[in-house]
Formats: structure tokens, sequence, C-alpha cells
């Protein structure tokens, strides 16, 4: 029982010395580091002035002008960054999946510095365990025009899917450079190739279209990679805009 | 009243007695010192909770096992031996670069890498070298492959365009522009892409039966199977070759047509490098 005693003081003992001493550095850090204190002012004053990111006035301009689709969101971002958000809509699945929903999110870090675009794509409400493919495209609905193949997207069981991936979004285009002409786009001008500004995903097997879409008669399509030819699905989820939506 | 006896007994100590005494007030009640007891030991329970915690997550962060192998009291054990390496089949013989290195790397995982070397700024830049890496985590499942491409001795503090071409030299054919690389004061530089690239291709939709040989077959579209590098912009490279009659090209996004300069990498080879 006296040792019992023992370890039940000292081990109060130690809690306590343990928690005064956690308190202590927290309080020594704080008073030793007024830099540091100006932390939470300082991030007030810079998200103050988050108005003044032109390249967000820019695209708000864009917007309001039929440049760029109304469906597009632009995030209110701190300078360099450009953020914008827009919705994915089910094209082929429609039908069957009236409620698939999806949500593409583009970052870029500084226009002139960045090695590459961030692009996350969210769905909901697909059809489950599916592979997508995601390419950009010149036209967000047939004939689709120049293509980029970019990534795929699997759905879980439940119909949601995730996926990101880094390359060069805002400024994407197609061309032979043999022949690689020039077009006009609302943020940079007059670009070289042909700019691709929209996205869309496909089914990679068009056995997996023909049996969620529950139709035989199916054609197959380019919008996979690799062996055999024309061996994806039709069009699921596109931007559905005319104008470009980055 | 029976454990402050036994106290007093052991320390056989006036002053010590004294003050645990005073300690433990009132001494004559033992209800209330089995309540002091009781908060001693919630006050040990707490701190062992605390290490616990502390300690939890360290412990469960361990390498996945080559084989689990289990232990009669059900814990898993620690890999004792590395993973089986193989050299997966990359495309066929004749289809693909020599310049490629296929890695023996565990299964299901596919890893190429081959050298990039100078092409315009060859004469200034002769001993500037890149290496491209590409991975592939499961070729059965993966979303993207991860492209990494990494430079040496390359103009200092340039921005260059990464794209996946049809061919590797002039007239380069059909492109997908990828991402930049930004060389550091040294000349070397990296960039980390995530995108399709073993089975990237150009395709105009509207031409659906156009077709071509990819290494798994033919497939649809134009293969884009190289990889080059170009400067980003024309005037950087008029100045950094000292050459100001250089002609714009279209090898990057944005403002300006042919506002880019000429290539300064490329994989140099006829056969695919992706």
């Amino acid at each position: 029982m006296q040792l019992l005693r023992k370890i039940s003081l000292s081990g109060s003992l130690l809690l306590a010395l343990l928690l005064i001493t956690t308190m202590w550095v927290g309080v020594t850090a704080a008073s030793a580091s007024p830099a540091k204190a100006n932390t939470f002012p300082a991030v007030r004053e810079v998200s103050a002035s988050h108005s003044s990111n032109s390249n967000v006035e820019l695209l708000h301009r864009l917007i309001r002008s039929g440049r760029l689709a109304p469906t597009v969101h632009v995030l209110n971002s701190l300078p360099p960054t450009t953020i914008v958000q827009f919705p994915l809509v089910p094209s082929s699945i429609k039908n069957a999946f009236p409620q698939a929903t999806g949500l593409v999110t583009i970052v870029r870090g500084d226009r002139n510095n960045a090695f590459s675009d961030t692009v996350t794509v969210d769905v909901q409400n697909m059809p489950p365990n599916i592979t997508f493919t995601i390419f950009y495209i010149e036209f967000a609905s047939k004939p689709f025009g120049n293509v980029e193949y970019v990534a795929d997207l699997t759905t879980r069981g439940d119909g949601s899917g995730e996926t990101i991936f880094q390359n060069i979004a805002f400024v994407a285009f197609a061309m032979d450079a043999r022949n690689p002409g020039t077009s006009q786009d609302g943020q940079e001008g007059t670009t070289s190739g042909i700019n691709l500004e929209h996205m869309g995903m496909w089914f990679s097997q068009l056995q997996d279209a023909q049996k969620v879409l529950n139709d035989d008669t199916l054609n197959g399509t380019i919008f996979d990679g690799g062996n055999p030819p024309l061996h994806a699905g039709p069009q699921a989820m596109t931007d559905g805009q005319t104008a470009p939506v980055f | 009243m029976f454990k402050d006896k036994v106290f007093q007994v052991r320390r056989d100590g006036g002053c010590w007695e004294a003050g645990w005494g005073r300690l433990r007030r009132p001494v004559g009640s033992f209800a209330t010192q089995n309540k002091g007891y009781m908060i001693s030991i919630l006050g040990i329970m707490l701190l062992a909770l605390l290490l616990s915690a502390c300690s939890g997550p360290f412990s469960s962060q361990t390498p996945t096992p080559t084989s689990t192998t289990t232990q009669n009291s059900g814990f898993p054990t620690f890999p004792t031996t590395a993973l089986a390496l193989r050299t997966p089949a990359f495309g066929s013989s004749g289809q693909v670069a020599p310049t490629v290195k296929v890695l023996a790397s565990a299964d299901p995982s596919l890893i190429v890498q081959f050298p990039l070397v100078p092409a315009s700024i060859k004469t200034l830049f002769p001993d500037a070298t890149g290496l491209v890496t590409v991975v592939q985590g499961n070729p059965q499942t993966n979303d993207f492959d991860t492209l990494i491409v990494d430079v040496q001795k390359m103009p200092p503090n340039v921005k260059f365009t990464v794209f996946l071409t049809e061919l590797s030299a002039k007239p380069f054919g059909h492109a997908e522009y990828v991402g930049d690389v930004i060389t550091r004061a040294d000349g070397s530089g990296e960039s980390i892409f995530h995108l399709i690239t073993f089975v990237a291709f150009a395709a105009d939709a509207r031409n659906s039966n156009v077709t071509s040989a990819d290494q798994s077959g033919d497939a649809s579209g134009i293969q884009l199977e190289h990889v080059g590098m170009w400067f980003d912009g024309v005037t950087f490279a008029r100045k950094v070759l000292n050459s100001p009659n250089i002609p714009g090209t279209p090898f990057d996004g944005g403002g300006g047509a042919l506002h880019a300069g000429p290539q300064a990498m490329t994989d140099g080879q006829k056969l695919s490098v992706i």
C-alpha cells in the first residue's frame, strides 16, 4: 500500500510538472517572438487587400462580357494566385443518373512562375466503380474538335470520385507544329495553336457504357489512350458551355 | 489512520512527518485521504493515456511488409527482406528507342528513364544534360503518370516549356504542352507533372478513324511518344544564344503567337521513348 501511495504521488507530481513545463514553454515562445505575435494582424492585412488581384478582376470582366462561361466562379484568391471553379453536368448519363454532379477546381500559383496548374475533379452520384477518362477539348459537345487526354477518374461504390493532376490547363492548346495556326484566348489574346478551353469525361470502356446505360447500340469513341482504337464509350459529363470555362 | 501510522513508522523523522502531514491535511479523515489517492491514481491514468497517445502513431508507421507474417499474439511483424524486383515489358523490340531504360521495379509499377540531349544550345552548352523519369504506379489502375524532368548545366535562370511531341526533331508534328522548367542560377532545374504520358495522343475528334501504333498496339489518334524542351520566349533564346535572328515558334501557350524560342533539349530518337 505504501508503494502504491508513493507511485500515486510521484505520478501526480510528474503530471503536474509536465503541464507546467508545457504552459511555460508556450508562454515563453509567445513572449520571445513579437514577430510571431503579429502574425494574425498581418494575415488580416493581406486578406483585406485581396480585391487587388488583377487577374481575378480580368476574369470577372471576361465573364461579364461573355468571353468566359457564366458557370465559372473566379474565387477571390490572393495575388498572384488564380483559382476558378465550374460544374460538370451529365450528358449521356443524364437519364440514368440525373443527379450526377461534377466540380472542377483549377489552381495556378503564379502565371509567370508556375510550372503547371493543379486540376481537381470531384464527382458525385455517378455510375459506381467505373473508370472515366478526362479530356481538355475544343468544344464542350459534339463534335468536340481537338482534344487532349489528361487523366482518369475511377468512381467508388457510392458513385463519388476525385482525381488531382498537374499539367498545363489555363493555356492548354493543340497543334500540329507543321501548321500551328492561331486562335483567340479571352485572357491571353492571340495564341499559337487551337485553344482547349473545355473539359469532359468519357467512359473509358465502351462495354461499361453499354452495360451502365443499357444500350448495346452505342458506338466506340476515341476518348481513351492505348489499344485498340475506338474502345472508349460516350461522353458522360461535360461543362456544357459555349464560352470557355478556363 | 493506519496508513498514516505506517508512514510515520517508516519515515521516522519529525520534520518529514510533519511536512507530509500538512500535505495530507486533514490527516485524521480516512475518506478524504482515500479521495486524495483516487485523484493521484487518476493523474497517473491521465499521464499514461497521454504517453500512449504520443507513442501510438509512431509505432504504427511501419513499412508495408513484403509478406505479412503473424505471430501467435496476432501482431504483424516488420518485413525483413526487400520486395522482389522484375523488369516489366515496355513495347516490343524495334519499337522503343535504345536510350530508354526500363528499371527493374517492384510489381506492379513501371518506371522508365531516358536522357535529353542539347539541341539548339549544343554549341554554347555542350554539357547540358537532361533526365526524364516516367512512373506508373499500377498500369491497370493509375489515374495518370508522373513525369519528372531533371536538367543540369543548362542556360541559367531561363524558363523552358516541356512538350510531348509526335517527332523528336523538326517538324515535330503534333504536340502537347505539359509544363515548364525554370533553371536555377547553376543551370539545374526540376519539374514534376502528373498527367497521361505513356498513352498520350493528339486527335481531332471529327476524324475518329485516324489511328497509329502505340506500345500496346494500334490506338486512336496520333501517338505523342517524344519529349522536348523549348525556350519559353524567343527573346531569351536570342540573348542566350547570341543570335538576334532566331524566329519564334509555337512551343508555348498564352499571349502572342509564335513567341516561344527554338528547341533546347530533345530525346533525339526516331523510335519512341514513351
